[in-house]
């Protein structure tokens, strides 16, 4: 088995390089193909004060005077390296851009995560053990979360924790108590899928022969969900918390902007406003490594969490039955 | 009635509004056996639960008494019931494969049932854990101990099961139709083994099965339930020998086992008069009569890195307006002998040919015309037909695809099909849903038809049915094969069911016939041993001395396999 799953994790790394790869690729073409040549634009812009050599040597650096299969190999291979270029507004590293805004996101994003997946778990015991009319109120949350836009939210949580009970100050967005609430911000509406599938593997699983024969052997209801139930009903989740970190990037653009914090959100933002290619291609791409990581991780989890994953095995064969 | 350890009395269950079960009393005696039989929605799985107390929450209400050792078990609140659990009343499930965890292994779940003796430290518990494993004939109990239930056998998973069950020695082991998920040699071997444990530890077994032979081999009394009520009830050999009521009657005589000759009438009735050395493989008959002819085909799957022949040299002919069966049990080759004749797969080696007809060496056009004049009939009408689509689009999906007549004449074909089925031409506007299990099987048959196929292959068509049903859709079947002298290849593991329809069978194994030949002489002189555990495993009601004419025709049968 071991060798067999050793072919399978090179096999699907191996795709995520390549998925990884292409979303660089595909990142780089939408931003050549948009109108007008952005670099030159920002590069002639009199504001920036650039001198003539200074433009040649950026120009040089990019290959802009050569056709885009090349400036795409350039960068590609810049890219390969860890080489992600300057910012075009800052003439900052992009790495450094980059480096200084991610502690923040990420900071926010895997408190978020963490609220999301305790939310999802509290829902989904609710709904499964709470009596009838609780049950029916706790289902319905998920749908009321996912109604809700995020930036509802967020206004919500600041005017009544930060301006009416001073629980943190708007000012100071960086603080533990700002940034819990910037999290649940995040999570609430990420919460909402996560706690829909619980509910639905939840209620599957219960209904399974199996758990009946368990309750036949005298099991409680608590160590029947506890030893038998959270196990394979958390199986599928698995990998709806991998495309949840896909939301979370997302989300935090318009979270990191509500509650004042600078991060990978912002820098996305002034991009983008700015048409600084290089940031963006750099932004999309680092959100397609963590994306496709995550993803991998949870590929190569699930043959480690469910038995019956793993790659096919000879059955014992059973030696009575003629 | 202080001997009686379980007394039902009264019991009536209704989910929500609806009354599943009114007025059922019966009771077993310590020691003894009981099975409750019925068709599907009889009732009997509901009263299972309910003496089990695992009945879904809320969903089903149940009114009367049910008593163990006197004490009413539906009255007591849950915290005083769960002590019983398991340790007084043990539950067998039906379906092996679906009632372990399949994310823990069989040791962590027997661990559980060890706990109910008492037992605390682990070690001890998993001795005794490996020691019942043993003693229900695991071969290599710490294998399957740290084992998980997909890396076992259906029928290893059961034996499992059974252990888990006896394991705390209750007194009274609920069995929900134990067997009828496994291979038909298994069955016998764990209805064996299920028998002699219940007689070692001195334990009462109440028996829900659907099938009338089982209950009557394996229980001291019977309870014969239809739509919820009870029909009859008394001592096994007094039901079985001489049923009272209609419904009992029906029941009897719908068992394949005990009627071999109940369609040879209607299918002999057309037939010529049958060539008594007729043989498979060195007949002498004109090829042109052979609707279906295989030869030597061989058929190899790699799985896992292992070579797999499920089929292994298989040759089989039939001649046309006859039936051939194809018995075996699972992985012996049968399902992949049926997907080369219909061309689902290409075979590695040998020859296929229908109406004389050789598919090898054909144009991808050619092969699916010679394949119109076969259509298939699955297992399953529950699965096997389109929920979303209506009966009449089901069944004018062939005509559509072969692009066979107009609309008018394509809808006029559809009738004429449903006609033929026995199916009323309302039903053509319903869903599947809408139609019970009886229904939707004449609707697949329907769809086989409606292309005026010459060969239809059966592939276990009634097994999904019950035993009424399963009668009606036989006649049904033999009625057609008569009017349309259509040949019918019938894939089956019920060898009582294959003496009743077919004329000729192959014994297939592990991809290999092992014996063929005209039906009689198969089950005359079963020649290979394997053919005769297969005639062994029918069960057949041979314990009472005195079951009267049915027994004895019973008895025939046994020893004429013997």
């Amino acid at each position: 088995m071991t060798g067999d799953y050793r072919r399978f994790a090179l096999t699907r790394a191996a795709q995520a390089i390549v998925v990884v790869l292409l979303a660089y690729v595909f990142t780089f073409l939408i931003i050549s193909v948009l109108p007008g040549d952005a670099i030159t634009n920002t590069l002639r812009d009199p504001q920036h004060g650039l001198s003539e050599e200074d433009i040649q040597r950026i120009v040089a650096f990019y290959g802009l005077d050569q056709p885009v299969v090349i400036q795409l190999l350039l960068s590609l291979g810049r890219f390969l390296t860890g080489e992600l270029g300057f910012s075009l507004q800052s003439n900052l590293p992009v790495s450094q851009l980059v480096g200084d805004a991610l502690p923040s996101t990420l900071t926010l994003a895997t408190t978020a995560l963490v609220i999301a997946i305790v939310f999802a778990g509290a829902i989904a015991y609710g709904a499964q053990y709470l009596p009838g009319k609780w049950a029916a109120i706790v289902r319905s949350i998920p749908s009321f979360f996912l109604s809700v836009p995020n930036f509802v939210i967020g206004l919500v949580l600041i005017e009544f924790f930060a301006f009416r009970l001073h629980s943190f100050t708007t000012t100071d967005p960086n603080s533990p108590v700002a940034t819990l609430f910037a999290a649940i911000t995040l999570a609430i509406p990420v919460s909402a899928p996560l706690a829909e599938v619980l509910i639905a593997s939840l209620d599957h699983e219960s209904r399974q022969e199996y758990a009946v024969v368990a309750r036949s052997r005298g099991l409680t209801e608590a160590r029947l969900f506890a030893k038998h139930l959270v196990k394979p009903a958390a199986l599928p989740s698995v990998a709806m918390v991998a495309l949840i970190v896909g939301e979370l990037l997302g989300g935090s653009v318009i979270t990191e902007t509500i509650f004042g914090r600078d991060g990978i959100g912002t820098v996305v933002q002034k991009a983008v406003t700015g048409e600084d290619q290089p940031v963006l291609q750099a932004v999309v791409s680092l959100s397609a490594v963590v994306f496709v990581a995550v993803n991998l991780v949870a590929d190569l989890a699930s043959p480690l969490l469910d038995p019956r994953v793993k790659i096919r095995e000879t059955k014992l064969k059973e030696k009575v039955g003629a | 009635m202080s001997a009686d350890l379980l007394t039902v009395e009264g019991l009536s269950i209704a989910y929500g509004p609806t009354g599943v079960v009114h007025d059922v009393s019966f009771s077993v005696a310590k020691g003894e056996s009981l099975a409750l039989i019925g068709e599907s929605g009889s009732g009997k799985s509901t009263i299972a639960k309910a003496v089990l107390r695992l009945l879904p929450h809320g969903e089903a209400t149940a009114a009367g008494r049910v008593a163990l050792n006197g004490r009413d078990i539906l009255a007591l609140p849950e915290k005083q019931f769960r002590p019983l659990r398991g340790r007084q009343l043990g539950f067998i499930p039906q379906d092996p494969a679906s009632a372990l965890n399949p994310v823990r292994t069989i040791g962590a779940q027997a661990q559980e049932a060890a706990a109910l003796l008492g037992e605390t430290d682990p070690s001890v518990r998993r001795g005794r854990i490996l020691d019942v494993l043993e003693q229900v004939g695991l071969p290599d109990p710490v294998r399957v101990y740290d084992s998980y239930p997909h890396q076992l056998s259906g029928g290893m998973l059961q034996r499992v099961l059974i252990a888990l069950t006896v394991l705390p020695r209750p007194s009274l082991i609920v069995a929900d139709e134990p067997t009828s998920a496994l291979d038909v040699t298994v069955q016998k071997l764990i209805l064996d083994m299920l028998t002699e444990l219940r007689r070692d530890l001195d334990i009462s077994l109440l028996l829900i099965t659907h099938d009338l032979a089982i209950a009557a081999e394996r229980a001291d009394s019977l309870v014969v339930l239809k739509d919820g009520a009870v029909q009859e009830s008394g001592p096994s050999r007094d039901v079985f020998a001489a049923p009272r009521t209609d419904y009992a009657r029906s029941l009897q005589a719908d068992v394949p086992a005990l009627h071999p000759d109940r369609y040879r009438d209607q299918r002999t009735a057309f037939q010529p008069a049958r060539d008594g050395d007729y043989r498979t493989g060195h007949v002498s008959s004109p090829s042109a009569r052979l609707q279906i002819d295989v030869r030597d085909v061989t058929k190899r799957f790699s799985a896992g890195g292992m070579d797999v022949l499920a089929c292994d040299g298989v040759s089989f002919s039939v001649e046309r307006g006859r039936t051939h069966a194809l018995v075996g049990e699972s992985g012996s080759g049968k399902t992949t002998a049926v997907r080369l004749l219909l061309g689902l797969e290409q075979p590695d080696g040998g020859q296929i040919a229908v109406a004389g007809q050789s598919t090898s060496g054909r144009s991808r056009a050619e092969v699916r015309d010679i394949r119109r004049h076969l259509q298939l009939v699955y297992q399953n009408p529950f699965t096997s037909l389109d929920p979303t689509w209506r009966v009449s689009r089901i069944i004018r999906e062939p005509l559509d695809q072969f692009g066979v007549g107009t609309k008018p004449e394509r809808a006029q074909r559809v009738r004429e099909a449903l006609e033929a089925v026995g199916l009323p031409s309302d039903v053509a506007s319903r869903r599947p849903a809408h139609l019970s299990g009886g229904q939707r099987q004449r609707v697949a048959i329907a769809r086989a038809l409606v292309v005026r196929p010459d060969v239809v292959v059966l592939d276990e068509p009634t097994s999904a049915l019950d035993v009424s049903v399963q009668a009606g859709i036989l006649e049904l079947l033999s009625k057609l094969q008569r009017e349309l002298d259509l040949t019918y290849l019938f894939v089956s593991h019920d060898l009582a069911l294959v003496r009743q329809v077919a004329d000729t069978v192959s014994v297939l194994r592990k991809g290999q016939v092992v014996e063929d030949g005209a039906v009689e002489d198969i089950f005359s002189r079963p020649q290979h041993p394997y053919t005769r555990a297969l005639l062994d495993s029918i069960p057949l009601a041979t314990p009472a001395a005195a079951l009267g004419e049915v027994a004895t025709e019973a008895k025939q049968l046994a020893k004429a396999t013997a």
